[in-house]
């Protein structure tokens, strides 16, 4: 054994190994960090510090700075399927409309969804940025330059629900337009967020 | 605590450490996750080629400015610089015949480190259309990347057959794949249900039933069931954290490993499918395959 462990190859095995074991162990420190640190649920500011600095570098462009958080569903409405629909402003050339994923299904659809949520709900970008983007990348396709952009959620229906209210509901509509070259996004207020126009000397109710 | 035991335990580490991560293994369970790799992979593909130029053309709903907007500062894509049509089609090819390369396992050393670094670049042109299938199949990727996965089941060990050098030794670089695969397959596991039990509805038993209402996304409508028995809908709510905290903890143990690991071919695409994510069970029984296909000890 310990003529083995003098041969040059043993000691050549021995330093490769060695160094693969730093290797993992920097890399399974890195995993349980990124795993720790991408937690919705909150993480230290020195587990996210120590991550962004040391190990999100070499690991984002991996696709490797993962928490791998699948819950499935918490049964909340943003686990709810969303679509988009993107239609002409002009109410003249209502028909020409975009409603994706439309009929197709499966993970191509899947991803339609996820863009549908990620401007509703938002991510780790600006929904306005994405939701602007989208409209843009519409004008071609529907011969226009002003569109309204709107993600429609499909409600999650209660165990004991009698009735069956699956229409999907408007969360997040925009109209998007381009002028004189500029990019323009006007949200839409949802109804229930508009104060009630209220004039002096007008009695209420 | 004697000195002797104190001294022992850093030695048992070690010596587990070095059996776990160095004892050569059989290429072929690897070159089994190989293929099944790629062939989730080109049905991911699949999933992005009708839309391709309608997200990442020239006039496409996410230009590069946007994508840079919604992923890390450290994130990088090949896609950012393919500024016509033709020239992301190219990038999109070239991905599709690497991802085929690796199928069959032609020129499997260099295609299957090309495999994780087109993926990455796509995932990264498209953050917010990545899910949770994709984000497994990286991890999966890049094992691959590290192992010696086309030494069996592939063109080039037939090649090397035809020419007489055939040989497929069992393999270190093999095992450090393995063992990464089955150290992401118990971190996902793990991961997975603490996202879950911070949710109600893994806990009063409801799960299932808001997993089976999506009417667009799910594969198969289970409301009837659910809705007739509420002890079936409590009971496959239960299950799946617990079949994922018996799978992340079942997995290292020599004496329950392989029957987990089989276990969890079956149990991952079930819960893929109930949960209108099939590729994504795939993915995740494939990071288990390895284990699986080892040969359980004997008493």
């Amino acid at each position: 054994m310990a003529a083995q462990r003098s041969s040059p190859s043993a000691v050549q095995t021995d330093a490769v190994r060695a160094a693969v074991t730093v290797a993992l162990g920097v890399y399974l420190v890195g995993l349980l960090l990124t795993v720790l640190g991408n937690s919705s649920s909150g993480s230290s500011a020195l587990v996210r510090t120590i991550k962004g600095r040391l190990f999100a570098p070499w690991l984002v462009p991996a696709w490797l700075d993962l928490g791998f958080e699948q819950h499935l569903t918490h049964g909340v409405p943003e686990d709810a399927d969303h679509a988009l629909e993107i239609r002409p402003t002009d109410p003249m050339r209502s028909e020409a409309v975009l409603r994706l994923p439309g009929a197709f299904g499966g993970e191509r659809a899947a991803r339609w969804r996820r863009l549908a949520r990620a401007i509703a709900i938002g991510g780790s970008g600006d929904p306005a940025v994405l939701a602007a983007a989208v409209g843009r990348g519409a004008f071609p396709v529907l011969g226009t330059q002003d569109v309204r952009v709107r993600v429609l959620r499909r409600p999650l229906p209660e165990r004991r629900a009698t009735a069956d209210d699956g229409d999907p509901r408007q969360v997040y509509a925009a109209r998007v337009r381009l002028v004189d070259g500029e990019l323009q996004l006007l949200p839409s207020e949802p109804r229930g967020e508009v104060a009630p126009l209220v004039r002096p000397g007008e009695a209420t109710p | 605590m004697n000195g002797l035991d104190a001294r022992a335990k850093p030695a048992n580490f070690a010596n587990r450490w070095l059996a776990f991560w160095f004892t050569p293994t059989d290429p072929r369970p690897l070159a089994v996750v190989r293929i099944l790799a790629a062939a989730i992979g080109l049905l991911l593909l699949w999933s992005y080629a009708a839309d391709m130029q309608t997200w990442f053309g020239p006039d496409g709903m996410i230009d590069p400015a946007t994508a840079a907007a919604w992923r890390s500062p450290f994130g990088f894509s090949i896609y950012d610089f393919a500024s016509s049509a033709a020239a992301v089609r190219l990038v999109f090819a070239v991905t599709v015949v690497v991802f085929l390369l690796l199928l069959v396992g032609w020129c499997t050393p260099v295609v299957s480190l090309a495999a994780p670094v087109l993926w990455a670049t796509l995932l990264h042109r498209g953050p917010m259309l990545a899910g949770a299938a994709d984000d497994c199949l990286a991890v999966l990727l890049w094992c691959l990347a590290i192992g010696r996965s086309g030494r069996g089941l592939s063109v080039d060990h037939l090649l090397a057959v035809r020419n007489g050098r055939a040989t497929s030794p069992p393999s270190v670089r093999c095992r450090i794949a393995e063992g990464l695969l089955q150290v992401h397959a118990a971190v996902i596991a793990a991961a997975a249900t603490v996202a879950q039990l911070k949710g109600d509805v893994w806990w009063n038993g409801t799960a299932a039933w808001w997993l089976a209402v999506r009417q667009d996304s799910r594969l198969v409508d289970l409301t009837g069931p659910f809705g007739a028995s509420e002890y079936l809908m409590n009971l496959v709510t239960h299950a799946i954290p617990l079949f994922e905290i018996l799978f992340a903890i079942g997995i290292w143990p020599a004496a329950t490993r392989t029957a987990v690991a089989r276990a969890g071919l079956v149990a991952w695409p079930l819960i893929g499918l109930l949960a209108g994510a099939p590729l994504w069970g795939l993915t995740l029984a494939t990071l288990g395959l390895p284990a699986a296909l080892r040969t359980p000890p004997t008493p």
